[in-house]
């Protein structure tokens, strides 16, 4: 307990260049402190890619709790070998934000709004008012469409590469390599800012 | 492998925003045990991604952080598996809807169960080890035990007690000595530990003139256990002092801590 509370004490006064591991070591003692200095500090940046994912507010609502309640539940499996805290919490948004439009209720709303969900309609799925303006959107906005609609539908829609190619009729390896392509591209664009 | 090359095509992005398949995230991991300049690759675009997100991150509804403070200031309701991932991987078609969720609910049990019992073995084995160690302990503590006794109510051994001297009045210690096959045990009743440099040694004083019959530690705990030492044939007394480990010199006799006389 007095390990506890030390490394609290020094997560708490070093706000701005917190020790990753003291916080990963208190979050997997399940420590409430730590889970609400998460909470303060990523809510809004999880919440972000889950709003760019699901444009319902009320559902994103209900991601985002999922999404908190999924870290508390998993935080044991977590390995920080295999990337930042920050990273693995961001794919579990994404993931259940994807679930969430993916989900069968999610489906059949979107068919009362007559949008069809099969994947050879994908390019309708690329209406989304509103939603370039934010974080990691803004900047995926700035690629030129065609890579655009790749990392739309890939990232924020979560189609495999399989999905893509056969609904836009393009090849597998294509796909592949366009998409490669245009991570790069929204790397060198961040890395410029 | 070409790692320059492989940092270069996309992986390390493709990897961190999870867009790899399985095969090229397996691969990914492994190559980064072996290139630190991939970690480095990854940790950059992790950075760089990080700082992207969290700029202009909105502010999360307010009632969303109470909601889940409160879920987490209730560890019981937190142990409950989470079902809710299992429905999207129910078949579409409605025919065997049936059969998947059977087979689901089957496989979850069945999970649960090997789960329980796998548990449930694991902890029998350990406490089955436990009882065997403690078993063997006892064995071993009624021998030492036995021992002694038969050694106590040999007719033809002698009991020397040996009391305090000025140094240490209140030491005390009994000698139980056979003369017939010169045997010698030690029964130690209070004698304070020594720091580690420092150990017991027992002689036998025989026309004046010492001999060693053994250094000793005392035994652990309070347990009082005979301790064997060097046999003697003669001796007119018995007495025991405290020397530097190991000593391999005559008695320290300022350190004298107890003696006592054979009475013939």
């Amino acid at each position: 307990m007095e390990t506890q509370g030390f490394l609290f004490n020094h997560l708490l006064t070093s706000k701005t260049t917190y020790g990753e591991v003291e916080l990963v070591a208190l979050l997997q003692q399940r420590n409430n402190q730590a889970f609400t200095y998460l909470y303060d500090n990523y809510s809004g940046a999880l919440y972000g890619i889950i709003n760019q994912i699901v444009p319902d507010r009320e559902s994103a609502n209900d991601v985002l709790q999922e999404v908190f309640i999924n870290i508390w539940r998993k935080i044991g499996t977590y390995d920080l070998s295999k990337g930042r805290l920050f990273t693995w919490m961001l794919n579990i948004a994404r993931n259940a934000s994807i679930d969430k439009i993916r989900s069968k209720a999610w489906q059949n709303d979107l068919k009362n709004q007559s949008i069809p969900e099969d994947v050879n309609n994908l390019e309708s799925h690329l209406i989304r008012p509103n939603m370039d303006n934010l974080g990691f959107r803004k900047i995926v906005g700035r690629l030129r469409e065609e890579q655009r609609t790749l990392i739309e539908l890939s990232y924020f829609q979560g189609y495999t590469h399989e999905e893509i190619a056969k609904g836009l009729s393009i090849p597998l390896g294509t796909v592949k390599t366009r998409i490669r392509t245009a991570l790069l591209q929204l790397r060198s664009m961040m890395d410029q800012q | 492998m070409n790692i320059k090359e492989y940092i270069l095509s996309g992986i390390v992005e493709s990897y961190v925003l999870g867009l790899a398949s399985e095969e090229e995230r397996v691969e990914f991991e492994k190559l980064c045990l072996q290139y630190p300049d991939l970690i480095d690759a990854r940790n950059s675009f992790e950075i760089s991604l990080e700082r992207q997100v969290l700029e202009e991150a909105p502010e999360a509804p307010a009632f969303a952080k109470q909601k889940f403070i409160d879920f987490i200031k209730q560890p019981e309701t937190n142990s409950e598996t989470n079902v809710v991932s299992i429905q999207k991987s129910i078949a579409k078609g409605s025919g065997f809807r049936w059969l998947a969720a059977a087979s689901i609910i089957f496989v979850i049990i069945s999970a649960g169960l090997a789960y329980k019992f796998y548990n449930e073995a694991v902890s029998l084995k350990s406490e089955l080890q436990t009882a065997k160690e403690s078993q063997a302990r006892l064995d071993n503590r009624l021998r030492i035990l036995e021992d002694q006794q038969k050694v106590i109510n040999d007719p033809k051994i002698s009991v020397v007690n040996l009391t305090g001297m000025p140094k240490a009045p209140a030491a005390s210690a009994s000698i139980y000595w056979d003369s017939t096959s010169s045997n010698v045990w030690l029964l130690v009743k209070n004698l304070p530990q020594l720091p580690d440099t420092k150990q017991y040694q027992l002689w036998a004083l025989i026309d004046g003139k010492p001999k060693d019959l053994g250094l000793f530690d005392l035994p652990n705990g309070d347990h009082k256990i005979m301790i064997k030492m060097n046999n003697t044939q003669k001796a007119d007394a018995f007495a025991i002092t405290i020397e530097n480990r190991g000593n391999k010199g005559g008695p320290n006799l300022d350190e004298l801590q107890t003696m006592g006389k054979i009475k013939l």
